[in-house]
């Protein structure tokens, strides 16, 4: 145990500031805000395609995929310096993320080379579809068929909370390809076009207003998907699910981290020399909740540690319920501190960097409500609690 | 940062846990709760050299850092260890060395590495917070003595202890004063905990010889690295206790059948679970963060300390309530073991400050910037 990294780590770190104060975008030719999780404008492109090119994409991949084989505490150096200066790395994170990551991982080399390379470079928008309207919590009960005819799948159904799929080129869909199987073992992913005869979609607003538009129902009518865009085997698509994320599962903990020092930084820049601070109620949830930042990072240090050591650590499950749920708690505070204040929604925080994604957050309230997307996507905190008795305490299921 | 215990620090894990299984199981505890006595235990943890873990070997200690020390008192709580080893450790021994000159550290520090003498910490005198602000305990200069005036209360060990390091004013300043426990009033409680007995104790009059007053001028910045060495003493010890509490409420709702099938088949008990999960591992991070602050003297240290210390408070919360609902009837009886680990990780919250006060000293440190 020890509190400070080793030489070689922060050499990469100084690398890679390095690279950023050399190559981050004028954040005078960087002010025009993307729309929607699939949409990312051309200064951000450009940016992103420049990580990519340079091996700071994703630094675990190879020079390739665009990054430079790195190791995970060169990955969590990474991370702490784009969160330092509240740079995002892609405005499409579901691409970078998830499907990007599945077709690397368990893609063939023309789907690498036709999709993970350019949504990785920015150049394709990508969205993913699990959640359906019955298929929410229990993902594997999924309904969305797609029969084999031929040299083609033929899906129908309908995918839901698909984020930016109007604005997407690519939809990675995961569908049931056998309907007698178990449920875990029918399904398989298929990467869909947007623009195939059949595929519709109808954005909707979320709770936190009209015009935030990112999700989407996608209808799926007899659309014929060619075979060659089946990611993985058939009837393996539960394991692309749940390997999604392979190179960065370890870092996964890091968004939940650094969007709740944010938060937190940014309340108490608000509350500091104002009659709040001292009040004792106030100070004892703030209290809590730098113990709960604290704590969080703490966790994901020691999960890092294990891994390094070759261990399988069991934080993992409890990083997402934990960092959900306290940032969910800041914004709660946030609006009920700043009492009849935070009635007026003009009133904004606004302490973000022009290279931040939090665009549909602006005021306390929306981050509370906005909070409640933490808690319920991803697995809600019922299903994470389930996952750490299982899994972790062995309980029966 | 490397926050995963090294291999070293893995051994020291496992043979603390394999002596303390062989010699503090849990009927030694539940004979000190009905009465007995475990001085055997102690003295086998002295033939061990474990109250000299952390005292430097120039003082004949064996010179480990603050997390092996934590090693040690993880278990110890888990096992729910009587004896004096955490007041005499934690708090008599770091109040010695933080406040000492060289030459009166090592007087003091040989005799508890050997485990000749055993040690108190007398600081707070009924507010319950353990602020400094409330003392009011005077010392007089009389000749070549010292005498005493005031009173303390809820110190532990404070019936038991060879000698209490004790807080107080003289002139303006505040110092620490070695006394013979043989020289005070003794009030000793009748404990909720009795492997973990408090004590008020009275000042007025007792004269002792002033080389037996502690370092030299205003000891106020010492005196409070020593009381935050004594926070996270409580609250590694505290995480021990809800750890075991946890193993056995996961045993239990594994083998308890009910409806045909084993209670931890329940949300509604899986639930409560994970979230003791969460939170001693949440505490357990934090405890040792506020070590790992201590060994390598971090200036984080005082906010850490705090930090463990209200996780250990809601720790120990969840852990007591839900860990005694889960048990049912079983666990309500005193024949069930259950009961000796609940009331020790209640005793930690108690005193030192409890969560509150704790999570609100981390606010105002972080709203001062504290941490960074």
């Amino acid at each position: 145990m020890r509190l400070h990294n080793d030489s070689a780590t922060e050499a990469f770190r100084t690398e890679f500031s390095d690279w950023l104060d050399e190559n981050l975008p004028d954040p005078a030719e960087a002010t025009e805000r993307p729309h929607s999780s699939a949409d990312t404008p051309a200064w951000a492109r450009a940016f992103q395609a420049k990580m990519f090119d340079d091996g700071w994409l994703v630094p675990a991949y190879p020079p390739e995929f665009g990054g430079r084989n790195a190791g995970l505490f060169e990955q969590l150096v990474y991370f702490e310096e784009l969160g330092r200066r509240d740079v995002t790395r892609s405005f499409n994170p579901q691409g970078l993320g998830i499907v990007g990551a599945s077709i690397v991982s368990f893609g063939n080399d023309q789907q690498k080379r036709d999709y993970a390379i350019p949504i990785l470079r920015a150049e394709m928008m990508a969205a993913l579809g699990m959640s359906e309207p019955n298929a929410g919590s229990d993902l594997a009960g999924l309904t969305t068929r797609a029969a084999i005819d031929g040299d083609e799948f033929v899906v129908s159904g309908q995918k839901v909370w698909t984020s930016g799929a109007h604005d997407a080129d690519m939809i990675l869909a995961f569908v049931r390809t056998d309907p007698d199987a178990p449920k875990h073992k029918g399904i398989s992913a298929l990467i869909i076009d947007t623009d195939t005869p059949g595929v519709t979609r109808r954005p909707f607003a979320d709770i936190t207003g009209p015009d935030h538009t990112d999700f989407n129902e996608v209808f799926f009518d007899d659309v014929r998907v060619p075979r060659k865009n089946l990611v993985g085997e058939l009837n393996d698509g539960w394991r692309i699910c749940n390997g999604a994320l392979a190179h960065e599962r370890a870092m996964l903990w890091i968004m939940w981290s650094q969007g709740l020092d944010k938060m937190l930084r940014e309340f108490l820049s608000e509350l500091r020399g104002t009659a709040k601070a001292d009040d004792p109620v106030v100070l004892d949830k703030v209290g809590k909740l730098v113990a709960d930042a604290q704590s969080l990072r703490l966790l994901g240090n020691r999960q890092l540690a294990k891994q390094q050591r070759g261990l399988v650590p069991a934080e993992q499950s409890i990083l997402k319920m934990m960092g959900s749920e306290a940032q969910r708690e800041v914004a709660l505070l946030a609006v009920e501190a700043l009492g009849p204040a935070a009635l007026d929604q003009r009133r904004v925080p606004g302490h973000s960097s022009v290279f931040a994604s939090d665009k549909h957050v602006v005021t306390w309230f929306n981050r509370y409500l906005f909070g409640f997307a933490g808690t319920i996507s991803g697995g809600t905190s019922e299903i994470q609690r389930n996952i750490i008795a299982e899994r972790v305490l062995g309980l029966p299921r | 940062m490397d926050f995963e215990l090294t291999d070293d620090q893995l051994e020291l894990q496992r043979t603390v846990r394999d002596v303390l299984a062989q010699e503090c199981p849990p009927d030694l505890v539940r004979a000190v709760t009905e009465g007995g006595a475990a001085d055997e235990l102690w003295d086998t943890l002295v033939s061990l050299d474990w109250p000299g873990l952390t005292i430097a070997t120039e003082h004949g200690g064996t010179g480990y850092s603050w997390v092996e020390l934590a090693i040690v008192l993880e278990e110890f709580g888990r096992a729910v260890a009587p004896g004096p080893f955490l007041a005499t450790v934690t708090q008599f021994a770091s109040a010695v060395r933080a406040v000492a000159t060289p030459h009166q550290a090592s007087h003091w520090l040989p005799l508890v590495a050997s485990g000749a003498v055993t040690g108190a910490f007398a600081v707070d005198e009924g507010a319950g917070t353990w602020l400094l602000d409330g003392v009011s305990a005077a010392a007089t200069c009389d000749g070549e003595d010292l005498v005493l005036a005031g009173t303390k209360r809820y110190v532990l060990d404070g019936a038991t202890a060879d000698e209490i390091a004790v807080v107080v004013r003289l002139d303006a300043q505040l110092r620490v004063v070695v006394v013979p426990r043989s020289a005070l009033g003794v009030d000793a409680f009748a404990p909720i905990d009795a492997t973990s007995v408090h004590a008020d104790l009275d000042l007025d009059g007792c004269r002792v010889p002033v080389d037996r007053l502690l370092g030299e001028g205003d000891a106020t910045e010492a005196i409070s690295a020593a009381i935050d060495e004594a926070l996270v003493a409580i609250s590694v010890s505290t995480v021990g206790t809800c750890q075991r509490i946890l193993e056995l409420d996961v045993e239990y709702a594994k083998e308890r059948r009910q409806f045909d099938v084993p209670i931890g088949s329940f949300q509604a008990v899986k639930h409560k679970l994970a979230d003791m999960y969460r939170d001693v591992e949440r505490a357990r991070a934090l405890s040792y963060f506020a070590a790992l602050c201590l060994a390598e003297g971090d200036s984080r240290a005082a906010v850490a300390a705090s930090m463990a210390k209200a996780a250990a408070g809601e720790c120990q919360q969840r852990c007591t309530q839900d860990g005694l609902q889960i048990f049912g009837g079983i666990g309500y009886t005193w024949e069930h073991d259950l009961h000796l680990y609940l009331r020790r990780a209640k005793v930690g919250e108690l005193t030192f400050g409890g969560a509150s006060q704790h999570r609100q000293r981390v606010a105002r440190l972080t709203l001062a910037g504290g941490l960074a």
